[in-house]
């Protein structure tokens, strides 16, 4: 068994997810969020961070391909920055920094309760290969 | 006075006038900052001095400009200070505040010295001038320098629109902002500016190279497909197929290079438009001298308003901004010294309870950090009252009861940004007029930075105005679809129409131009209504997009999208609206490519100055440097790319590699000559029928007619102009 100390525990829908503090930047309120037409559906929109434009995006999609809830003004978000690129994800609740247990590839918090451990660096990649696949054949 | 009597007509006018106002400004502004150096005190001798020379030169200049209204006012003001200097006994405490007062008033006049109106503001800033150094005496005894009738009051500057047009200079355009400059910062700009003509000049050659390199393959492949084929008897399919192969190898060896160069050649232009980008931002940069200047008039002007008694404290006027931010500055920062004078300062007696010196200081900070320009506005007074403020918030009916109860003192602090509600019970003159807090919220926003206040009860108050270091500002035309606003860069958008549902096509001026419907594209827009329409140009191609409502033009930061946006081609960047939400800027050019599909990616700029026929490939061969240079000029710019050989030799070496459609040669030359050259290539079969030119400084009947058997097209006599170039060119 591993201990993975400083991950932040987030839920989005009836998922429970984890990523390492070092890839989180701030952990925010999102503003006004703009819809971004003709974007793919993992890019939930764009927001005004400090004066910068800041993408916001759909865990659910990137992992399952399912949207999940619209991102709105006023919801939580995990400002992520990897792959030099700043972005956020929209959570529906931030639960508490904590260390995972990881034995034998399953990654359980304290209690014994599963979650997943996100890789910032792949999502990011991932949104960006969705991105440019939508811009290069649009429909 | 008329117009008629100045040497000048009426634009030169017009912009002499511009560059007075300028340069009084920035003189009056001299002024005024010495003034405020010596607080209440009388200024030095040299300082008295000093601006009398200012005021005096004011006098010559406005004389040269036919604005005999300032004549008198500087003659005045000139004659104030002498009188100062004179009699130390003549100043009072409050003569610099008078000062200042006037000093001010002149700036105002001087932006509308020929309106109706002025000469009654000329009337009383007379007055306040001459009352400055005679406050006990009457003004009648010194004749003024330029006698007027005295001035009716304008009551009704629209009562008369004649008068407008008869008055004594007429009216004049809007004043504009004058930026000034160093020269030396525009003679960088200049330079990179023409650097940026050479590189356009390069990649404009590359891309004509790769225009003849794709006719070179489809004639290769043409070949390729005679062999295939086998229907020409001419030659047996092997021999064209090998002939195929080897320009096949030419070709994708030019092709390499030349991509190679063009990635070489379009860092080049990324970093002369780099430098480009910084030479504007240094030209748009000025210190926070004069809006610290301004501050201080402002809280000169409060105290005096309200007898509250403020020191100004001013740290990091070296700090440089951006020129369009420090003006949009100027109403926060008045805004937030309202705001200190009316609610953060304590009267004496309460700060002398609390142990504080009596009279309170504000302090305005600027400086510059790793990513950000930081103005801090803060007072030493008795801090927000969070309690209190978060009353009035449930008083007002903003928030619920449960929210205050919830909500931390940093919540209710962020309210009083958003809101700009006063934590005073009664809303009293100061607090009452002016741009609010929240208002100052708004304009930082549009500026694309952020405001954040922090308090601590019995100490004071700090607003932190963070600020991007350079701002990209940029006219949009703005509009809405689905209730988004977007924008459109305004330099492209030449009209606005309507649509008919449905349509395809919409006539704007007699044109028949194709119609995008933005609103569907963006949202969900039905196309059952008329729908406003924005006629969008760019490099010469025109649409009419469709949108729900025009909202107009605005001027707007532009902000790049970042790497994970970027490939979303349809959006050129984003913008930050006042109320803090992201607007998108659509790319012109793509919406051109919608409509446009066949439409080159990207223009070569003015399409009157690029090539309308491409030529094709040049050889130019010669064995002076200067000609080969003069020919290649000549050539390129009629569309040729052009290669040079310095000798016949090398021009036959050049030949095994590459075909060339025009050859254009001297006949005397070290290696091998012209005639020897033309007659090589002629036995070649591919420059059988190329068209060669000779450039000669001899050209006999016996050179005629060897070039004649030799089937070149034309003899051009040097010197060689661009006109017989062109002719010999055209001959058949």
């Amino acid at each position: 068994m591993t201990e993975l100390r400083n991950v932040i525990v987030f839920t989005v829908g009836a998922a429970r997810y984890a990523v390492e503090l070092r890839w989180v930047r701030e952990v925010v309120s999102l503003g006004f969020v703009t819809n971004v037409p003709t974007a793919p559906p993992a890019l939930g929109g764009v927001c005004n961070l400090h004066g910068a434009i800041l993408p916001v995006l759909d865990v659910n999609v990137l992992l399952d391909g399912v949207p999940g809830l619209p991102a709105r003004q006023g919801d939580g978000a995990l400002v992520i920055e990897a792959e030099g690129i700043v972005c956020a994800l929209r959570v529906d609740q931030v639960d508490h920094v904590a260390s995972l247990y990881e034995t034998a590839g399953a990654v359980t918090d304290a209690t014994g309760r599963p979650l997943v451990l996100l890789d910032p660096a792949r999502l990011i990649r991932r949104a960006l290969e969705l991105v440019t696949a939508l811009a290069e054949h649009p429909t | 006075m008329s117009d008629g009597e100045f040497d000048f007509d009426a634009d030169e006018l017009a912009m002499l006038r511009q560059l007075f106002r300028s340069e009084a400004q920035d003189a009056l502004e001299t002024v005024t900052a010495r003034l405020l150096a010596g607080g209440s005190a009388r200024p030095s001798a040299e300082t008295l001095t000093e601006m009398m020379r200012v005021t005096h030169t004011l006098k010559g200049a406005a004389g040269t400009v036919g604005l005999p209204a300032m004549v008198d006012l500087s003659h005045r003001l000139e004659s104030a200070l002498a009188a100062l200097g004179r009699d130390p006994s003549v100043w009072k405490a409050e003569t610099a505040d008078r000062m200042v007062e006037v000093i001010d008033g002149l700036r105002e006049y001087l932006d509308h010295p020929t309106e109706p109106g002025a000469d009654a503001a000329a009337a009383e800033l007379r007055t306040q001038i001459d009352h400055i150094a005679r406050p006990n005496r009457r003004a009648e005894t010194e004749p003024p320098a330029f006698v007027e009738p005295p001035p009716e009051p304008v009551l009704d500057s629209t009562s008369d629109p004649a008068s407008d047009a008869t008055s004594d200079t007429g009216p004049l355009p809007e004043p504009k902002a004058w930026l000034h400059v160093e020269p030396e910062r525009v003679d960088a700009l200049m330079s990179s500016a023409g650097e940026l003509l050479f590189d356009r000049t390069r990649i404009e050659r590359r891309v004509q190279l790769l225009r003849t390199l794709a006719r070179d393959l489809a004639r290769t492949r043409q070949t390729l497909h005679e062999a295939i084929v086998d229907e020409t008897t001419a030659r047996p399919a092997k021999s064209l197929l090998v002939e195929a192969e080897n320009a096949l190898a030419g070709q994708a060896a030019l092709l390499s290079q030349t991509t190679a160069a063009l990635l070489d050649e379009i860092e080049a232009l990324r970093r002369t438009i780099g430098e480009v980008q910084r030479g504007l931002t240094r030209i748009r940069m000025e210190s926070a001298r004069s809006l610290m200047a301004h501050a201080a008039r402002t809280l000169r002007a409060l105290r005096r308003a309200t007898g509250v008694t403020v020191e100004l404290r001013t740290v990091g006027e070296a700090t440089e901004f951006d020129k369009a931010v420090a003006e949009h500055l100027v109403d926060p920062i008045t805004q937030l010294l309202r705001n200190a004078v009316a609610h953060g300062v304590e009267p004496p007696e309460e700060r002398a309870a609390h142990g504080k010196p009596p009279v309170a200081t504000i302090t305005i900070r600027a400086r510059q950090d790793a990513n950000a320009l930081v103005l801090e506005v803060s007072d030493d007074g008795r801090g927000i009252d969070t309690a209190a403020l978060s009353e009035r918030l449930v008083a007002t009916g903003r928030w619920s009861a449960a929210r205050a109860r919830l909500a931390s003192d940093a919540d209710v602090l962020a309210a009083l940004l958003d809101t700009g509600i006063s934590v005073r019970g009664e809303a009293d003159e100061l607090a009452g007029r002016g741009v609010g807090i929240g208002l100052v919220r708004q304009t930082i926003a549009k500026l694309g930075g952020e405001v954040k206040v922090s308090s601590t009860p019995g100490k004071g108050t700090t607003f932190t105005l963070r600020l991007p270091l350079s701002t990209a500002l940029a006219l949009a035309m703005l509009f809405k679809v689905d209730g988004q606003v977007y924008a459109i860069p305004n330099i492209h958008v030449v009209d606005t129409t309507l649509v008919e549902p449905h349509a395809t096509t919409a006539t704007v001026r007699h044109d028949v131009l194709p119609v995008l419907r933005l609103d569907q594209l963006l949202g969900h827009g039905a196309a059952t209504d008329k729908k406003p329409g924005i006629v969008v140009s760019f490099a010469g191609k025109s649409l009419v997009c469709t949108v729900d409502k025009i909202v107009g033009a605005r001027e707007i930061i532009i902000k790049p999208l970042g790497p994970l946006l970027a490939p979303l081609t349809l959006y050129a960047a984003a913008t930050i609206s006042g109320s803090g939400k992201v607007q998108l800027i659509l790319d012109p050019a793509q919406l051109v490519r919608r409509t446009h599909p066949d439409a080159p990616v990207t223009s070569l700029g003015d399409p009157g100055s690029v090539p309308v026929v491409l030529a094709g490939r040049a050889l130019v061969v010669d064995d002076s440097r200067a000609i080969r240079e003069a020919m290649t000029s000549m050539l390129g710019s009629e569309g040729w790319i052009v290669d040079v050989a310095e000798d016949g030799a090398r021009a036959l070496q050049m030949t095994r590699q590459l075909r060339y459609d025009l050859v254009v040669t001297d006949l005397e030359m070290p290696a091998l000559g012209g005639f020897e050259l033309i007659a090589r290539l002629r036995k070649d079969e591919r420059f059988r029928t190329t068209p060669v030119v000779i450039i000669t400084s001899r050209a006999s009947p016996e050179h005629r007619r060897r070039a004649r058997e030799l089937g070149v097209r034309a003899l051009v006599a040097k010197p060689i102009t661009r006109r017989k170039l062109l002719e010999a060119l055209a001959a058949r």
